[in-house]
């Protein structure tokens, strides 16, 4: 898992070319990329792409292993494995991508205010946040969709409720870097009105890290979006969502077809956002240069 | 500043946080759920009206809310987190029933990860950009990446179901007595009582899980192991050293690590929770009676006082490994005493 | 050196203290190492006390655990045998059961079986008023005639009555035992008897076996009772151990972990035929499928309407479920197939989307409705609810029922289920009663159709209730068998409740396992069981 501490807080500054030059030292990105890429076009196109619908059952077909009709074989009661896969990544992604929008706004908001409040705001608000941070955040978690009752939305907003700090303290520690900075003390030297200054140069300064830090946190929120799932806390049984496949393995682990094709589609993904992250990292971090 | 005093602002600083979590913990157990009777009473009880005004008693359930809190406060503070709805009994029973055995996979799953961990993040700086470093990268990145339940199949279903090398769900065999219980860790147990068969046996048990969830924590540790000993070993005080002609190996050992393993330390926060959220996963998967399953059965189950006690609890645990934590930090940074 | 001299001299006083311990055990007559079976199994009670426990395990534990009055031969329920009762009469009008004690019955603790600890037993699961308490309904009055003479008065004619006794809720109790540790047979023993928490943990019966301990979810170990009256069993100690996974179960089994694996799938026991190390039991369950439609349209919902019930009946796939579960058939009714009279496969309802259509248009919906589906999420008996919930849920699409699934813990459902609180529910029923007479149950009147799919007398045509009265008391087997095929038929038309599927028994075990007789009551006798020297 990415750490706050542990991402780019400095904006990227280099020029294109040089970007580009990077980027060729680090082939992982573009695999990251295309890995990435490929799934939301696959998630995209499954409608077209899928052989077969995804709550389609076939008793007669049931628990085959990977074949000439059913390529990665079909689970317990006869539905297509791989048609399955590819529709829940229609799932799974977009859960993955709502967590984190809705975590990095509410967050972003959240520490932008406590950053350039200050004072008392910025102290209750960063309580607030360790509050939130001290508590176990899958069980939390679980304890707010048990509530709510198991459904993709509650899920969602259990993730939503136990993450945003993250995102409050990164914003807050840039906008109080950014406070520091020369330009701002000139443009309030000149007379500057707070709100113009919030606006006009903090949030900019602000929002580029936070949404390179969201993008790559997306691999660790579909992670635990799966497992919320995985523990029948997410969509519901028939759903063919990656989590909530993995979790009938425990039933079939000989079927392994079953379990393992959904388990590799979450774990590509993730990993091709760590891929991301890790060259991002070694781009953007002077430290770990050559 | 002196050590009491540094102790005494800490612990103040404590006391918000953690009546902070007290108090949400009990807006979801209380608040939350429509009927608070209805979550924390098992229904058979519910048409038992003595047991509900005795309930409603109890907790000040007729009362304001924040009364309600004060009175579940003051409850807290003598231990009573509740009673369990599954399991009928007080939460707080529940959780020293099952803690032991998170205890036990906790701790052999951190020993796991560490050693994986800083070996390969050695490995890894030491031959930078070697093919041994892209390996170890690589591992590293599926220790971060695959769910830790894609792990738990792919090991019961080959390492247990298939090639039988280790035992299977649980932590002991279906057989095998319990060892008197002593510490509840029952790998510690059978060693002092010298019951060399149920050590083999649970520890057997212990195998699958804690790699896969040390495995888990083990790619965090191994690539910030390598990024801090990359930073260290560019130092100049490092190039004085290779200068002066010691062994590479002696230098990475005796001055790289102790010094990039600071970061792995502060890291233990982080890694913790990861641990935490991977225990919920694997003790499911292995049926493992650790506090991870309790919650997650409580969850599944509506058990508003188990959940909240459990989270209650670990993130006490939480605070005060912090507070450790800092005070270790006060006596080994000489810079924070002035600050 | 001294290591090495000290050797011989550890040895041979390891020599003379084994030949010691080897006389002392000659002197008990037997050396011989302790029997033990270990069962896997998915568990699922919430009590081991004969008064509170009414599930599955509960009834195979306490089997073995306690005595009933009387009982079922081993593999049926063909006739009525003696256990606790040598011998018994029944007044002329039927309403006086009296029954006489056999002398040799002694608890395990060593107290005699006496009249007045049926009466304790009987009172306290009259009183105590929980799941299994309903079965003393038909008892007016139980009275100790002396030491071991006990008169049960009945309300009316009661053909089923000793059917019912063989339940082991009906299992006979130690008064001054179960008195001591809290227990009560007062009135308002379900405020007052305390019971519970002690018998949970351990027997106080005069079975075969005592139960030994129990940690929910996790074992149930039952040891030899010595001083048995009856036969003794063959092994020493019965560990239940806890697997809810089938695969989990299989592997176990396979491994040689466990001796006997209660709750394997069929495909899994199919997959095992040709493993010579593994013996296969296969037969008809006890177990009927079954939707509930709740009658209360404040619960029910668009299922309360009866035209949509049957719209539901007409609209499942019944071939499919037989497909999905090996062995298994259709019930023609919510009535047992293993029931005289019962309907089985062959009067069993046919899929007909045409009329589920028609139906669902007559009672107002064309475009069908959205519905939400509660079960408890468990495999049972090798069957996954969760699989079956998703095939009710496909089946139902076709009919245009939208059906959102929601699973809950087994506890947590149960409790829903028995409240009355689930609209639309998917459970199981094994006969209480082996007795056509169970099937009552599910017709207004009875207590699972009024309990819990609030189905009650009103507005049900009176002819009907009066079959229902008749089916009570008629002892003519054949004008009997004529009265339940007549409710059978109407509860086909006019039913809350949807049977679709008797999945068999399939139970694997150890090839040197002998004795394994399923039975429709409790399942499994473990004091059957034996291992091949």
């Amino acid at each position: 898992m990415i750490t706050p501490a542990a991402t780019p807080s400095g904006a990227v500054t280099t020029r294109p070319r040089q970007r580009f030059r990077q980027l060729r030292r680090h082939p992982e990105v573009i695999v990251g990329l295309a890995v990435i890429v490929t799934w939301f076009l696959l998630a995209l196109f499954a409608p077209i792409l899928a052989p077969f619908e995804p709550l389609e059952q076939n008793i007669q077909q049931r628990l085959q292993p990977p074949g000439e009709t059913h390529r990665l074989g079909t689970d317990e009661l006869g539905r297509d494995v791989l048609s399955r896969v590819l529709y829940g990544g229609r799932i799974t992604i977009p859960a993955g991508l709502a967590v984190v929008v809705i975590n990095s706004i509410i967050g972003w908001l959240a520490g932008a205010v406590a950053g350039f409040v200050g004072g008392l705001w910025d102290e209750i608000m960063m309580r607030i946040a360790e509050l939130f941070m001290a508590f176990p955040t899958i069980i939390l978690a679980m304890a707010i969709t048990a509530a709510l009752g198991p459904e993709i939305r509650n899920a969602v907003l259990a993730l939503v409720i136990v993450r945003w700090t993250n995102y409050a303290r990164l914003t807050r520690g840039l906008i109080i870097e950014a406070k520091t900075k020369e330009y701002v003390e000139a443009a309030r030297s000149l007379g500057a009105k707070s709100p113009y200054l919030l606006f006009r140069t903090l949030l900019p300064n602000s929002v580029a890290p936070v949404v390179v830090y969201g993008s790559l946190d997306i691999g660790n929120a579909i992670l635990l979006f799966a497992g919320l799932s995985f523990l029948g806390l997410g969509p519901e049984p028939s759903s063919p969502e990656w989590g909530r496949m993995i979790s009938i393995g425990i039933h079939f682990f000989d079927q392994w077809w079953m379990w393992l094709f959904p388990g590799l589609s979450i774990a590509s993904l993730v990993m091709a956002f760590n891929f991301i992250g890790d060259g991002l990292r070694d781009m953007l971090d002077p430290r770990t240069r050559h | 500043m002196p050590l009491y005093r540094y102790i005494l602002r800490r612990v103040l600083f404590s006391i918000p946080l953690v009546l902070g979590i007290t108090v949400v913990a009990f807006l979801i157990a209380n608040a939350v759920p429509a009927d608070p009777i209805n979550a924390n009473l098992p229904q058979s009880a519910l048409n038992n009206e003595q047991l509900v005004a005795a309930f409603r008693e109890k907790w000040g359930l007729d009362q304001p809310l924040h009364v309600q809190y004060f009175t579940y406060l003051g409850n807290l503070l003598r231990g009573d987190m509740g009673v369990s709805i599954r399991t009928g009994k007080p939460v707080l029973e529940d959780i020293r029933q099952f803690l032991p055995a998170t205890m036990e996979l906790a701790t052999s799953a951190i020993v796991v990860g560490l050693l994986l961990g800083i070996g390969f993040g050695i490995v890894s700086a030491v031959w930078r950009s070697s093919p041994v470093d892209y390996l170890v990268r690589v591992f590293a990145l599926i220790g971060v990446s695959f769910p830790v339940f894609l792990l738990a199949l792919i090991g019961l279903s080959v390492l247990h179901a298939q090639l039988g090398w280790v035992a299977g769900p649980g932590r002991l065999s279906f057989l095998v007595t319990r060892p008197p219980e002593v510490t509840g860790l029952y790998t510690i147990d059978s060693l002092l009582a010298g019951q060399w068969s149920t050590l083999r046996d649970a520890a057997s048990h212990l195998v699958l899980p804690s790699l896969v969830l040390g495995l888990y924590v083990s790619g965090i540790i191994a690539r910030i192991t390598r990024s801090s000993l990359l930073e260290v070993l560019n130092t100049d005080y490092i190039r004085t050293a290779r200068a002066k002609g010691q062994l590479e190996v002696y230098i990475v050992l005796r001055h790289g690590l102790s010094n990039a393993l600071i970061p792995v330390v502060t890291l233990l926060g982080v890694l913790y929770g990861n641990l935490l959220a991977g225990a919920v996963l694997t003790e499911a998967i292995f049926a493992w009676p650790g506090i991870g399953r309790y919650a997650y059965r409580a969850a599944t189950s509506q058990d508003f006082p188990a959940i909240m006690g459990v989270s209650m609890l670990i993130a006490l645990i939480y605070v005060i490994a912090n507070f450790v934590v800092d005070l270790l930090y006060f006596l080994i940074d000489p810079r924070i005493r002035y600050s | 050196m001294n290591q090495k001299l000290a050797a011989p001299a550890q040895a041979s006083r390891n020599l003379i203290l084994g030949a010691l311990i080897l006389l002392v055990g000659l002197g008990f007559g037997q050396v011989k190492a302790e029997e033990v079976i270990v069962l896997g199994h998915a568990e699922i009670t919430e009590a081991y006390d004969p008064a509170h426990a009414f599930n599955p395990t509960s009834g195979m534990v306490n089997r073995v655990a306690y005595d009933t009055l009387v009982t079922f031969p081993d593999a049926d329920a063909s006739s009525i045998e003696p256990l606790l009762a040598e011998s018994w009469s029944i007044s002329d009008d039927g309403l006086v059961y009296t029954f006489h004690l056999r002398d040799d019955a002694t608890f395990t603790n060593g107290d005699p079986l006496t009249a007045q600890d049926v009466v304790f037993s009987f009172n306290r699961l009259k009183h105590v008023r929980a799941q299994p308490s309903f079965l003393t309904d038909p008892i007016a009055s139980i009275d100790a005639l002396d030491e071991r003479t006990v008169a049960i008065t009945v309300t009316g004619p009661r053909p089923s009555f000793l059917a019912e006794l063989a339940n082991t809720a009906f299992s006979v109790t130690n008064a001054s035992v179960v008195g001591a540790n809290g227990g009560t047979d007062a009135e308002d023993a379900a405020e007052t008897d305390t019971a519970q928490a002690y018998l949970n943990q351990t027997s106080a019966g005069t079975g075969a076996y005592v139960l030994q301990g129990w940690e929910p979810q996790d074992r149930t170990v039952l040891v030899r009772n010595p001083d048995y009256w009856g036969e003794q069993p063959f092994f020493d100690r019965v560990i239940i151990v806890n697997i809810p996974e089938a695969a989990t179960q299989r592997v176990a089994l396979v491994s040689g972990n466990i001796d006997l694996a209660t709750d394997l799938t069929p495909d899994q026991v199919v997959a095992l035929e040709g493993n010579d190390d593994i013996g296969i039991y296969l037969g008809p369950g006890r177990w009927t499928h079954f939707l509930l439609m709740n009658r209360d349209p404040g619960v029910g919902g668009p299922v309360s309407d009866p035209l949509v019930a049957r719209a539901v009946r007409y609209a499942l796939d019944y071939e499919g479920y037989r497909e999905l579960w090996a062995g298994s058939v259709t019930p023609g009714s919510n009535m047992w197939i293993g029931l005289a009279g019962a309907y089985g496969q062959d009067e069993a309802m046919q899929r007909d989307l045409e009329l589920a259509r028609e139906l669902l248009a007559e009672a107002g919906y064309p475009d069908g409705f959205e519905i939400t589906l509660q079960y408890p999420d468990m495999t049972w008996a090798g069957v996954s609810t969760s699989t079956n919930a998703q095939k009710i849920q496909a089946d139902l699409a076709e009919v245009g029922i939208a059906v959102r699934l929601l699973p809950g813990e087994v506890q947590v459902a149960l409790e829903g289920y028995r409240s009355g609180e689930q609209g639309f529910a998917y459970w199981f029923w094994g006969p209480d009663k082996l007795d056509p007479v169970d099937f009552l149950e599910f017709l207004p009147g009875g207590k699972v159709a009024g309990e819990r799919a609030r189905w009650t007398e009103d507005g049900v045509d009176q002819s009907v209730m009066e079959l229902i009265a008749q089916a009570n008391e008629e002892t003519d087997p054949d004008a009997r068998m004529e009265i339940f095929a007549q409710l059978q038929d109407f509860a086909q038309e006019h039913s809350a409740f949807a049977p679709f599927n008797v999945p068999a028994v399939q139970t694997a075990f150890r090839a040197e396992i002998e004795g394994y007789v399923w039975h429709p009551q409790w399942g499994l006798d473990l004091a059957l069981l034996s291992r091949a020297q």
